[in-house]
């Protein structure tokens, strides 16, 4: 292993926090035999809602920002309850106390109060090729497919460990032979909304951890993001190339992969098999949340077609702050605009048994992390039979 | 008897083992307060985790399981030190967080509940004071898809009347592979056979005796067998039924992992 200078001081003679992120590093290093740490310019944090972390979570936090401090800029997942309306959502106060402090310790780290899943819509955005220590899978395949960022999975750990150090472990995803195609996947519909999550639920069940290169259709980038969350959940994808579209798609070689199609019939029957639930007690957008563009689109479905369920909308703090019209609009239509969280990891279990949502991410995890049923639909739908 | 492993946490314990045979979650696998064990599934529920040396084959679940292992150590509940067959981030992050000394690379099967267990983060080495080792070659016999297994002989020192491959003690510096051959000849009679694979070694315990198990895997030109005092009976099996047979221990992880070199190579 091959340290720089200043790591081996941060090793050596670091503060008590910087020793353990640097043996953090240095045992991941050795697990996947990486030979250098290489320098990150921002790092992204998950492990921050109460209701995912608990107080083992918690408690390590506290303890850490007694003396931790990140290096690079660096953003954290959301939150369990938005921390300005949990009076309001009914939430009990020993878990927003608890949240709160969880929240603060992080801020105390100098890690940016994003709470938020989509770092690359509030600012976050690396260009192409920068290497970067993000968790979050939404964001990871987000950054390394869309905008040619270069970043493994991390977990929550190791990735404010690289936000201490300013370095990540370099292998997969940061090296040129990590971020080559394994299996083709010719889709051969024409994909709208809802069918970019479909696209990704199906092929994540078939690829699992591998890397792969769509053909077939086109996407903008919100279209991208929901393809990747739900890529990211049913398979262990860290990336994905489309042809003519992502940045590193020309690069990839495909030549002789195993390759495998994608037809309408797979993501009707996929959208059939992600739906157990028969009536929506509310309609929830997020998973992950909502850009400033999306809020709008919301906005003019909910004045059209005004729901007679709550419809819970999830975004970041800093595009709720940014769109105050759209936010205005859903909530004079019943609906609820909320910040700081996010769909699976809010609690909202204790209030909702089924849960209708055109979010490919929220249909796979809400059945096992929140014991909710689900009705995957796209929103128009959904308005339709709840407006 | 010291295992060489590879170091993940630093530091230096010793313990009394605490060992299960499946991979292990924290997160819903031991109770926070206590250190107490939960998970039925590993055949040790209700046993306590406090002071121990915790082995299992690795980590699985939430990643929360890191800091579920930090808030044992700190309520002074966790193990004393942690060794693994492979290691993966969620466990080896938590016993760095916890100061947990750890130590992978170790074939978790050959170490048993209640050996007593030092463990060397620095140097990745785990020693068992009370446990000898005797280093032997298991050589699996192919030969059209079947394998050979034979019975152990009533006036053998080891596993009379078990199921085995041909297998032999190490003497010395020898090679372990010409040692292998030469049991071949001796306890078969078949010559011309040909080296296809061999694999890490695997422990096998027999109370204070750990067999360092050096797995071959060659293929025999011929089924005929002419067996010598060592054993008194013989059979071509398919692999897969292997679990019909009373064996010597870890016999089929011996068989598993040479026929998986053996596709591999």
């Amino acid at each position: 292993m091959r340290l720089t200078r200043e790591q081996r001081r941060l090793r050596d003679d670091g503060t008590p926090a910087q020793r353990k992120a640097m043996q953090i590093l240095l045992a991941l290093s050795r697990l996947s035999e990486a030979e250098r740490l290489v320098p990150i310019t921002s790092a992204h944090v998950s492990g921050a809602s109460y209701k995912m972390i608990g107080d083992p979570g918690l408690e390590f936090l506290e303890d850490f920002a007694r003396d931790a401090r990140v290096t690079v800029p660096t953003t954290v997942n959301p939150l369990g309850t938005d921390l300005r309306q949990w009076r309001e959502l009914g939430i009990p106060a020993e878990f927003a106390g608890k949240q709160e402090r969880i929240a603060r310790a992080y801020e105390s780290m100098g890690v940016r109060p994003s709470f938020t899943c989509t770092p690359y819509l509030v600012g976050a955005r690396p260009s192409f090729g920068e290497h970067v220590a993000w968790a979050e899978s939404n964001a990871v395949c987000f950054a390394n497919s869309v905008l040619g960022a270069r970043t493994n999975r991390e977990g929550g750990p190791s990735a404010l460990a690289a936000a201490i150090v300013g370095a990540t472990p370099e292998y997969g995803l940061h090296k040129d032979e990590g971020r080559s195609p394994t299996v083709r996947v010719n889709v051969t519909t024409k994909p709208h909304g809802l069918d970019f999550s479909l696209i990704g639920l199906v092929a994540g069940q078939q690829v699992g951890d591998g890397l792969p290169f769509f053909r077939g259709f086109r996407g903008s980038e919100e279209d991208l993001k929901w393809l990747g969350a739900a890529l990211a959940s049913t398979g262990a994808c860290a990336m994905f190339h489309l042809e003519g579209v992502t940045p590193e798609a020309r690069r990839a070689r495909t030549a002789g992969l195993p390759s495998l199609t994608i037809s309408r019939a797979d993501l009707v029957q996929a959208q059939r098999s992600f739906t157990d639930g028969t009536k929506a007690d509310v309609i929830a957008l997020g998973s992950p949340q909502l850009s400033g563009q999306e809020l709008w689109s919301v906005a003019d479905r909910v004045r059209r077609k005004p729901p007679r369920i709550p419809v819970w909308v999830f975004t970041s703090r800093a595009v709720r702050d940014e769109n105050p019209e759209p936010v205005a609009a859903i909530e004079s239509h019943g609906g609820r605009v909320l910040a700081d969280t996010c769909l699976e990891v809010t609690l909202l279990e204790h209030r909702f048994g089924t849960v209708a949502t055109p979010s490919g991410k929220a249909a796979y995890y809400l059945p096992s992390l929140c014991k909710q049923k689900v009705i995957l639909d796209e929103l128009d739908a959904l308005l339709e039979r709840y407006g | 008897m010291k295992l060489r492993g590879r170091g993940i946490a630093s530091g230096f314990a010793e313990g009394i083992a605490f060992v299960i045979r499946v991979p292990f979650s924290f997160v819903g696998g031991a109770d926070p307060a206590t250190g107490t064990v939960l998970d039925a599934a590993t055949g040790g529920a209700n046993e306590r985790l406090d002071g121990r040396i915790f082995a299992f084959p690795h980590g699985k679940g939430s990643t929360v399981g890191s800091y579920v292992i930090y808030g044992l150590a700190k309520r002074g509940v966790g193990p004393a030190g942690i060794v693994n067959s492979a290691a993966e981030g969620i466990v080896a992050v938590g016993a760095i967080l916890a100061g947990i000394p750890m130590v992978d690379h170790i074939d978790v099967g050959g170490l048993e509940n209640g050996d007593t267990v030092r463990i060397d983060g620095d140097r990745g080495t785990v020693e068992l004071p009370g446990v000898r080792a005797r280093p032997v070659v298991s050589v699996v016999l192919r030969n059209g898809g079947r394998i050979l297994l034979v019975r152990r002989s009533p006036s053998v020192g080891t596993f009379r009347g078990r199921w085995s491959v041909i297998s032999g003690s190490i003497e010395g510096r020898e090679d372990p592979k010409s040692r292998a051959i030469r049991e071949v000849r001796e306890e078969t009679g078949l010559r011309g056979i040909r080296f296809r694979a061999n694999a890490a070694p695997i422990h096998a315990r027999d109370g204070a005796t750990m067999f360092v198990v050096h797995p071959f895997l060659f293929d025999a030109p011929s089924r005929r067998v002419r067996l010598d005092w060592e054993n008194v009976e013989h059979r071509w099996i398919r692999p897969e039924e292997i679990g019909r047979y009373e064996t010597v221990p870890r016999l089929p992880d011996v068989v598993a992992a040479v026929l998986r070199m053996g596709r591999e190579s």
